[in-house]
């Protein structure tokens, strides 16, 4: 029973980071924009994450700054993507290197540590009982008691889903990826649609980063987003950006990310439970790209 | 050609800006770091030809990406094969000794293998399953990292090491140096000659080029396209392999914990740059290698921490992409105003 329970929990924990950096990454998917600088936003917010809950004592600080930290870099992308008009693959490519670059030195400059960074004196984000629940065998250790981030990811997804699909935001989102054109000549303007989704993606990531450094863990280590971005953009191609589906396959990761800590505690060594989540991500590609071949197929 | 030169020049120029005003914004002197870097890396035979020597895996994994790049194929897995051409090269020189004419070449041979073998399972993926390459060739990264750490921390570690890294491998398989200068510097210099040759006089490389220009039309005119995209794949692993073959041979002459990591991303990083040009990616290499072998020199004598190179890394892509793009614009209109100038006349 605890087994389960455990393996549940470590499901959720794995997938939150996962569903909030590819539900921000959706928007700029619906927008049309190749952004694969997830991962990079989600480093610099769990960063700023840190050092806004080590100098003020308080996760809420933390979680702005967090949300601030990857809206830097969204202001940077959308300075070169939007405005010079730089192709978005290499612009992205470079603003992860330059989250990894920049954290790496003010690690080094703020905490004056290599590697990792972790103090007493920082707040992290609590986790949320229900009294009541907390009191149902097998349901409430799940569902009571998660971090907080958790319960936000929850409603981010339906927020989400309602955002795009219900709308008139979100049909502007949508066609301006859908057709740039026709948006334009419609008097809504193209590139304003996409540095708004740019922006939402950074909320989502900031929240992402966040739950790494205050929520998961309460430290900060170099390059910790670990290619969760990438998983998060694989996911979102992997469904076409639906929330929905994104939710789902979070959770797929999740419960992979969970299986390998639950491996290790059987002797198997760490280096190969740590390769179960990308070997899980060819899996869904596999199955992913199986799927769009027999539609072709039909389709013939 | 002269556009190029320029915008490239210019684009360095307003990199090198940005980052003094970072500097001052930190409270450091610019010109002071600036000159303890340059002197570091290009000051005398020593510092250069370090840098030269850092210059090897750089370079190579550039011209790794910039092929696969100018072809079609989006490889993105030169961290991972590299770690696995480091990886065959290591076993082989631990396992086998024969005198360094067989030796060197055996490893080298066995560090190319390596490299091809883990783009080919990728660009098997795509071409048995249709699974697009970008991902895959992300997540061979992941898996190569966690397999060689788990490889040099288990079945070939050294005992007597304090942290995990294989036994030095055979002293014949070691790069011999020139005088000051490593060998591995001119195989380096032969590779980039070689490719250059078979990507821009040959026929192959002529179909890769076009293919990626345009797939559609290199079909129509009879290339082989998915052939070719394999050949790319392996070509372009088999060239991150050897990148790390020679870090291995050239360097601590043994599989180190994080051998990889170092350079991650560089190899993509500088093919942006060099905007996919073979010629040009040996300059950015060297260029790069220059800064992250300054940074070094640069920590001890000033108090800039050396993990600056790394910003200035990032600000050195976005600006020269920026100013390369922004620049061609510019120039298109200069030319088209004087155009209507020479009519009106």
């Amino acid at each position: 029973m605890n087994i389960i329970v455990g393996l549940i929990t470590g499901m959720i924990s794995g997938a939150t980071p996962i569903l909030l950096a590819a539900l921000g990454g959706a928007f700029t998917f619906y927008a049309g924009i190749f952004n694969i600088a997830m991962e990079g936003m989600m480093l610099m917010a769990a960063f700023f994450a840190v050092l806004g809950s080590f100098l003020f004592h308080s996760w809420l600080v933390g979680l702005l700054f967090a949300i601030a930290g990857a809206m830097i870099l969204a202001l940077i992308f959308i300075f070169f993507s939007v405005t010079l008009n730089t192709d978005e693959f290499v612009t992205g490519i470079a603003l992860n290197l330059f989250a990894l670059g920049s954290t790496t030195y003010l690690l080094r400059q703020i905490f004056k540590v290599k590697g990792v960074f972790t103090s007493k004196l920082i707040d992290s984000i609590p986790n949320i009982h229900f009294p009541l629940i907390e009191k149902i065998p097998l349901l409430g250790p799940v569902v009571s008691g998660r971090n907080l981030i958790v319960y936000l990811a929850v409603i981010a997804t339906i927020f989400c889903y309602y955002l795009v699909f219900k709308t008139r935001f979100g049909l502007r989102l949508r066609a301006a990826g859908y057709n740039p054109n026709s948006l334009d000549s419609s008097g809504v303007r193209t590139s304003r649609m996409r540095i708004q989704s740019l922006l939402l993606c950074a909320v989502f990531c900031g929240l992402a980063g966040a739950f790494l450094s205050l929520g998961y863990v309460t430290l900060f280590a170099e390059n910790m987003t670990a290619g969760r971005g990438w998983i998060s953009l694989a996911a979102i191609i992997l469904v076409d950006g639906h929330p929905y589906g994104i939710a789902l396959i979070s959770l797929l990761f999740g419960f992979f990310d969970g299986l390998g800590l639950f491996l290790q505690g059987y002797g198997v060594s760490s280096q190969f439970t740590s390769m179960v989540p990308y070997i899980a991500t060819l899996g869904a590609l596999y199955v992913y790209a199986r799927r769009n071949r027999e539609r072709e197929r039909n389709a013939l | 050609m002269t556009r190029r030169i320029l915008s490239g020049v210019l684009g360095v120029v307003i990199a090198l800006v940005v980052g003094a005003i970072i500097m001052l914004i930190e409270g450091y002197e610019p010109l002071a770091t600036y000159g303890a870097l340059a002197q570091f890396s290009l000051g005398g035979i020593g510092p250069l030809t370090t840098t030269l020597k850092n210059s090897v895996p750089l370079v190579l994994t550039g011209l790794s990406a910039a092929i696969a790049f100018a072809s079609g194929p989006v490889n993105l897995g030169q961290p991972g094969q590299l770690v696995f051409g480091a990886l065959a090269a290591t076993l082989g020189g631990l396992y086998i000794s024969l005198p360094p004419v067989l030796e060197i070449p055996l490893l080298l041979l066995l560090a190319i293998a390596g490299g091809a073998l883990w783009s080919g399972l990728a660009g098997l993926m795509k071409q048995a399953f249709g699974m697009s390459e970008f991902i895959v060739t992300l997540m061979l990264n992941m898996i190569a990292d966690f397999f060689t750490a788990w490889v040099i921390a288990y079945p070939l570690m050294d005992r007597k090491a304090f942290s995990p890294m294989t036994p030095p491998i055979a002293r014949s398989g070691w790069m011999p140096d020139i005088g000051p200068l490593n060998s591995s510097v001119l195989l380096m210099l032969a590779a980039v000659v070689v490719m250059w040759f078979v990507f821009q006089r040959w026929r192959a490389g002529y179909e890769w080029r076009i293919t990626g220009q345009n797939s559609l039309f290199a079909r129509l005119g009879g290339c082989d396209v998915r052939g070719n995209f394999m050949a790319v794949m392996l070509v372009t692993g088999a060239l991150a392999g050897l990148a790390g073959g020679l870090v291995v041979m050239g360097g601590p002459h043994r599989f180190l914990k994080g051998l990889g990591a170092n350079y991650a991303w560089d190899g993509i990083m500088i093919a942006i740059m060099a905007n996919n040009g073979l010629v040009e990616t040996l300059i950015y290499g060297v260029f790069v290698a220059a800064i992250q072998t300054g940074a070094l020199g640069m920590e001890l004598i000033t108090n800039v921490p050396s993990e600056i190179a790394q910003v200035l890394q990032a600000v050195l892509v976005l600006v020269i992409v920026a100013t390369r793009e922004y620049a061609a614009v510019v120039f298109d209109r200069l030319a088209a105003r004087r155009q209507a100038r020479e009519r009106a006349a």
